[in-house]
């Protein structure tokens, strides 16, 4: 995680807070706007209504003024943001993409399934106390608004979404910045670099440089630990509660098949779904024969091979950001039942997604003697 | 109502070895259980995962998925991704309480005739042992 950090003499710089946090930041974009460090900032704005966040690219630095560093809630995962912007390539522009550590980690997966151009890119990260349901900001956003700012005071996760609370990575450094808040006086702020890009800015902008940012750490170690006691207690919970099959296709059989869970995925990036292809169009035969082999059929079909082929497809790429469980219209908990499944497959790899822009795909490499335990035992 | 319970098997053999493998068994004349439906693939690694869940959430009893031995593959690495992607299946299988047991992925080579049908009955019997599909009777 902090492997560049680690070899760097001065580990990060330290800003004071002058009004709140979230002004702090933006003078800090300003001020590399200023310095050419960057030309566009991408960042979460408040839309016109009131109700929502959508990220943009502000060139026009008083533009900053309205953007929000760390909204409320996740409208468009940021990796997604990152991916439109630069799939075709981004040779003209330095953008700095300000964004939650999950939607960081989202983005490092996309680039490495060549769905990114990070060249250009700074990303920046910060302490993300969670994220609150999206449908919360709709329905009441002034109240919403409050509960949240008072949240990353408190640093009080229960007003967040459930796979939220079990987030153990909600301070990890992937991108090439990291905004530190935890373990401070609350009067300033670390700024944490995690590659030579994010070195060089700190160098660039002169910032006061500090040796120790040991009281983030272990405020992180402490904050991390706890949340992944909780993880690992909720996920066990989920496996006994699904069980068996039963239980299973009960939750399952609440989908809708509108696929909206795949399409805020950042990490399904594919042109072509498979469950969105022909090859899941059934002539009126194949329905009748399956009717007749198993009774009957349910039809729109196989929301259960839907929901387990993107768990093949996607999970070893899952950063648990949420965003499925958010769009899901019949509340199925999408996003901790991936959660869980990512864990268990990641697990079988040592791969933690996002963590690292080097470590390759798990399905993109192998290694000559490795899981006997999967062959047949035979001979 | 005490009529024997014959499995359904599905395949997934590849091209270059276990299919070969499967001729060789043939034309050897060795006893292969008429449960397995061998399906012909270029390639242990072609097999998308969905593919094999497909079968099993359809109803299939078991999925045997045959490859070249380690280091034999055709396309040289084909089946070490084949591998890696089995890994995965089963864990998704297993970590929402399914049963992973019918799910099979075993090395054939195109000489080895007498394992092919070795391999093919001793998971015959397996499943045999374990029974019917508790998916094959599910809505879904």
């Amino acid at each position: 995680m902090n492997k560049s950090a680690e070899t760097s003499e001065k580990k990060g710089a330290v800003l004071p807070i002058k009004t709140s946090i979230q002004d702090s930041i933006k003078d800090l974009l300003k001020n590399g706007i200023d310095h050419c460090v960057f030309d566009a900032v991408m960042i979460p704005l408040r839309v016109p209504a009131g109700d929502s966040f959508s990220y943009v690219l502000i060139k026009n630095k008083s533009l900053l003024n309205d953007a929000f560093p760390l909204p409320p809630t996740m409208s468009v995962q940021g990796a997604k943001a990152v991916s439109s912007v630069t799939r075709l390539g981004n040779r003209n522009m330095k953008i700095a993409a300000v964004m939650r550590p999950c939607e960081i980690r989202a983005t490092i997966e996309l680039t490495k399934l060549d769905q990114t151009d990070l060249e250009n890119i700074i990303l920046i990260s910060m302490d993300c106390p969670g994220t609150m349901p999206i449908l919360d900001m709709v329905n009441e956003p002034e109240k919403t608004m409050t509960l949240f700012n008072d949240a990353t005071k408190s640093w009080d996760d229960t007003q967040m979404r459930p796979v939220c609370q079990i987030c153990d990575k909600s301070s990890m450094v992937a991108g090439d910045l990291h905004i530190g808040t935890l373990g401070t006086d609350k009067k300033s702020f670390f700024i944490i670099p995690n590659s030579t890009k994010g070195k060089d800015i700190l160098e660039k902008l002169k910032l006061p440089l500090t040796d120790s940012i040991d009281s983030w750490n272990k405020k992180v170690k402490e904050n991390s630990e706890k949340k992944l006691k909780k993880r690992q207690e909720v996920h066990s919970d989920l496996k006994n509660k699904i069980g068996d099959l039963t239980n299973l296709l009960d939750i399952f059989s609440q989908c809708i098949n509108c696929h909206n869970c795949m399409r805020v995925c950042p990490i399904c990036s594919c042109r072509l779904c498979y469950f969105d292809s022909n090859k899941v169009k059934h002539s009126s035969e194949e329905y009748l024969q399956r009717a007749k082999d198993k009774g009957s059929i349910r039809i729109l079909p196989d929301t259960t091979l839907f929901h387990m082929g993107r768990m093949m497809h996607m999970s070893l790429s899952c950063v648990s950001c949420g965003s499925c469980e958010d769009a899901c219209p019949m509340s199925i908990p999408v996003a901790q039942i991936f959660s869980m499944v990512a864990d268990e497959t990641q697990r079988l790899f040592d791969y933690v997604a996002g963590r690292c822009l080097e470590e390759p795909l798990p399905l993109r490499t192998y290694k000559e003697d490795e899981l006997h335990e999967v062959e047949d035992v035979h001979g | 109502m005490t009529e024997q319970f014959e499995p359904r098997i599905v395949g997934f053999l590849c091209n270059w070895c276990s299919y070969a493998g499967a001729d060789l068994a043939g034309t050897s004349k060795l006893k292969i259980p008429s449960s397995l439906t061998p399906i012909r693939v270029m390639c242990s690694s072609r097999i998308d995962p969905v593919l094999i869940l497909t079968a099993l959430l359809q109803g299939a009893d078991g999925v045997l998925i045959a490859g070249c031995h380690p280091g034999d593959c055709h396309y040289n690495e084909g089946n070490y991704y084949a591998r890696r992607r089995f890994a995965v299946l089963k864990k998704v299988v297993d970590s929402l309480g399914l049963e992973s047991d019918r799910l099979c992925l075993s090395w054939v080579s195109a000489s080895e005739g007498q394992r092919f049908a070795e391999v093919v009955n001793e998971f015959n019997e397996k499943i045999k042992k374990m029974g019917q599909n508790p998916m094959k009777k599910k809505m879904l």
